[in-house]
């Protein structure tokens, strides 16, 4: 069998450089995108290449980026029109193969593979990569390589407007040199644990025993050995993006805080916002974690599982606010965060009726034997609970939010 | 205190009292039993504050000699360590002896243990209940109401009150009912000389099911003591204290749907064994659910369906159906439980619509009644 041939396009520096095409007197400036510019919540959210040359990186405190580079142009995120552009990207991807697996607002993969039995992959990645320049003025960097793990470490190996093709033969100068924490997928907690078990490079990495980093890391050792060694066999599935395994969002406070009722309400919020995402995607969950980070940067998390899966904002918070109350020792708190997993489309839904409250659910009960009448006389599915009128929810308004792919469904 | 008692004796009380003590007690003297010897005989006392149990083992029984007194006195020795080296003593002679206060001395064939036990004057005092307002309950009556009921109660802490069996006296019927708000259990059962000044309590149900282990299935009677905040299970040789719940029982009897619009009467066993067939493929992670339908001719459908997994359905004749068609969800597992509960030949089934409880009971009568909450499913 032939090798497949991968490509993962990385958009270069993306919100900044939407806002540059967008007005083109930002070109050739320090920019950058950041959230509330007033309280501490704001950090750079992306910067362009001009701003990170004066030091200038994704995650850094406003009010320090202004030190740095007191020139910087400072703007707020405009999420419908980084949709907007995102969505044209991928419908130039589509042009080429229908393979195409959105990871983000800004990246994702293709499959080739067929395209490259008639023309040659680089001058495919060549001619993606110009019309994505010419006809939305925005850069990006492709990858090509036979995994989606190596395409996309190829497509951060030149940045912007790289065309970088990684072979397995070349991954023992390419990739072994490298420090573990530089490999996708480890991130500083594995790096550490990693070089507390003598491994320092991805070439440590690849020939580390198996059964010890089971052992210490579990499944995911296993999978980064594999990885060091460039194996990958995860295929690129257009339809991962419909499998939401959770919904969740987090706020950083504008203090650290331990006042009791501003934190009720900061859950209040969250919870809303959950609940509203969840509504829009229809789907429902029986697992409820919060997320806290306290002054300090120490992160930690609380779940339950509840027998009905939830959706509404009060019966999120009711349970993420137990959690919290349960847990909290009064350490003042920097960050908090409440995700909804184990999600399920709301028609599979089922919910275990209680002494207490099925008296509510009464009501229903007229239309649902309407629904069963006409299921009867006329076939199931015939007549379906409530319009899936598609409605965008901005709930969530960080990059990491992959709410964008709602729009990749038709 | 200086005496001798034959092993598997004291091994038989030792079993029972170990049931009532927690490794997790917050009170350090109660990881220990008490022993008090009297002339009588010996009483063996074990406790986690919730449940106390005492058993008394007679100096003589049936004309056999169990133990042989030297000296009276009490202590309190280690419960596990004092049951482990119990259990492994090489005869069946065993001699314990207390010296210097708290020294213990336990002596069997050549092997001698020096354990270091507790003053007995720290260990709590039992509560003193009244005996004058008892009544009595056959011990394989007793078993079954336990066993009827206590399946039934909620596991979680949520609602506490709702952890315990509500025993409530109405003139000469108890009703013992417990709930965990999806599905609910009652048993009525009509006694002699129950009480009418304390007439509803809570008890625990982990206290029942304990209970339940060490009664055993005899029809000797069990007496029985209500106070406001104790009760007490009082056999020939086993005293078995519980704390009661505190927190008001909610009023169900109100929830229990009187009038019915789907009626089927169906063999209790062949529709535990369908409903256990079909929740192969239901999914404890979505509530269990099965779909229970009615056909025509004196058939109803158990279905169940998992997209992911695949999908049951099994059709089962019934002895009447009455009413309207009806198409309805719920638990296996609330469903099997109840079923099991109710252990008859034929069981009949009352229904009121597909989002209201049901009712199962005896063709024979209602002493027995489980009420189940539907699943609604979208």
């Amino acid at each position: 069998m032939a090798a497949n041939i991968i490509f993962h396009l990385d958009m270069n520096s993306f919100y900044a450089s939407v806002e540059q095409a967008h007005n083109p007197s930002l070109k050739g400036k320090p920019i950058a995108v950041a959230g509330n510019v007033k309280e501490r919540r704001g950090i750079i959210v992306t910067s362009s290449y001009e701003a990170r040359a004066k030091g200038i990186y994704t995650t850094m405190n406003v009010a320090e980026a202004k030190r740095l580079c007191p020139e910087l142009l400072l703007l707020p995120p405009d999420f419908p029109k980084y949709r907007a552009a995102s969505a044209a990207i991928f419908s130039i991807l589509r042009s080429y193969t229908e393979i195409v697996e959105p990871v983000s607002i800004d990246e994702g993969y293709l499959d080739v593979t067929d395209l490259a039995k008639t023309r040659h992959p680089l001058q495919i990645a060549e001619e993606i990569q110009q019309r994505i320049l010419h006809e939305l003025d925005l850069p990006c960097s492709i990858g090509i390589a036979p995994n989606k793990f190596l395409a996309k470490t190829a497509s951060n190996m030149k940045k912007p407007m790289g065309i970088t093709v990684l072979r397995i033969r070349e991954l023992k100068e390419q990739l072994w040199p490298l420090p573990v924490v530089s490999m996708h997928g480890v991130g500083e907690k594995t790096a550490k644990k990693l070089n507390s078990l003598q491994i320092f490079t991805i070439g440590d990495l690849a020939i580390a025993n198996e059964r010890t980093l089971y052992k210490e890391l579990g499944k995911n050792g296993v999978r980064l050995i594999k990885r060091a060694n460039g194996i990958d066999n995860r295929a690129v599935d257009p339809n991962s993006i419909f499998d939401t395994k959770s919904v969740g969002n987090s706020t950083t406070l504008p203090r650290d805080e331990s006042e009791y009722y501003i934190l009720k309400e900061t859950f209040e919020k969250l919870s809303k916002s959950v609940a509203e995402r969840l509504k829009v995607k229809y789907l429902a969950g029986t697992t409820v974690t919060i997320q806290i980070r306290n002054y300090d940067w120490q992160n930690s998390s609380r779940s339950k599982s509840v027998r009905n899966a939830v959706q509404n904002a009060d019966e999120i918070f009711e349970i993420a606010w137990k959690l919290f109350t349960d847990y909290w020792d009064e350490t003042p708190v920097r960050l908090l965060g409440v995700t909804v997993s184990n999600v399920v489309d709301q028609s599979e839904l089922t919910q275990q009726l209680n002494l207490f409250n099925f008296e509510q659910h009464i009501k229903d009960e007229p239309i649902v034997q309407l629904v069963d009448l006409i299921e009867t006389k006329f076939g199931k599915g015939t007549i379906k609970r409530g319009v899936r009128v598609k409605s965008k929810s901005y709930a969530s308004k960080t990059s990491f939010s992959k709410d964008f792919l709602d729009d990749h469904m038709k | 205190m200086k005496f001798n008692i034959l092993r598997d004796h004291l091994l038989a009380g030792l079993n029972d009292v170990m049931k009532a003590v927690s490794s997790k007690t917050t009170i350090p003297i109660l990881t220990g039993i008490k022993i008090d010897v009297t002339n009588e005989g010996m009483t063996l006392t074990g406790s986690d504050a919730d449940i106390t149990i005492q058993t008394f083992i007679p100096v003589e029984e049936n004309g056999e000699q169990i133990i042989n007194i030297t000296q009276t006195g009490s202590i309190v020795l280690q419960a596990r360590m004092f049951n482990e080296i119990v259990r492994k003593l090489p005869t069946n002679e065993v001699e314990i002896e207390v010296t210097n206060g708290v020294a213990t001395i336990i002596r069997s064939g050549k092997s001698e243990f020096h354990l270091i036990g507790s003053d007995a004057t720290e260990y709590p005092q039992l509560p003193e209940l009244a005996a004058d307002r008892q009544f009595t309950i056959p011990t394989d009556l007793l078993k079954s109401i336990i066993r009827e009921t206590v399946f039934a109660v909620a596991t979680s802490e949520s609602r506490p009150v709702l952890t315990g069996v509500n025993w409530k006296v109405d003139g000469d019927e108890l009703i013992c009912v417990a709930t965990d708000s999806h599905r609910l259990a009652r048993r009525k059962v009509n006694l002699e000389n129950l009480p009418t000044d304390v007439t509803s309590v809570v008890i625990p149900g982990k206290s029942l099911n304990e209970l339940n282990k060490i009664l055993e299935d005899t029809n000797n009677p069990v007496q029985i003591v209500l106070t406001s905040q104790h009760v007490l299970f009082k056999t020939d040789d086993v005293l078995f204290f519980s704390r009661l719940l505190e927190g008001n029982y909610p009023d169900t009897s109100r929830l229990i749907p009187e009038e019915f619009k789907t009626m089927i009467t169906i063999n209790g066993k062949s529709l535990l064994q369908a409903i256990d067939r079909a929740s192969l493929l239901a999914r404890e992670d979505r509530n269990n659910v099965v779909r229970f339908e009615t056909l025509e001719n004196q058939t109803v459908e158990i279905s169940s369906n998992s997209p992911e997994i695949g999908k049951v359905e099994e059709q089962i004749q019934v002895e009447s159906l009455e009413g309207e068609t009806l198409k309805i969800s719920f638990s296996a597992k609330y469903m099997m439980e109840a079923l099991k509960a109710i252990d008859g030949q034929d069981v009949v089934i009352e229904f009121t619509g597909a989002m209201r409880p049901f009712i199962l009971r005896s063709v024979a009568d209602d002493a027995i009644l489980q009420l189940i909450l539907p699943v609604r499913t979208y």
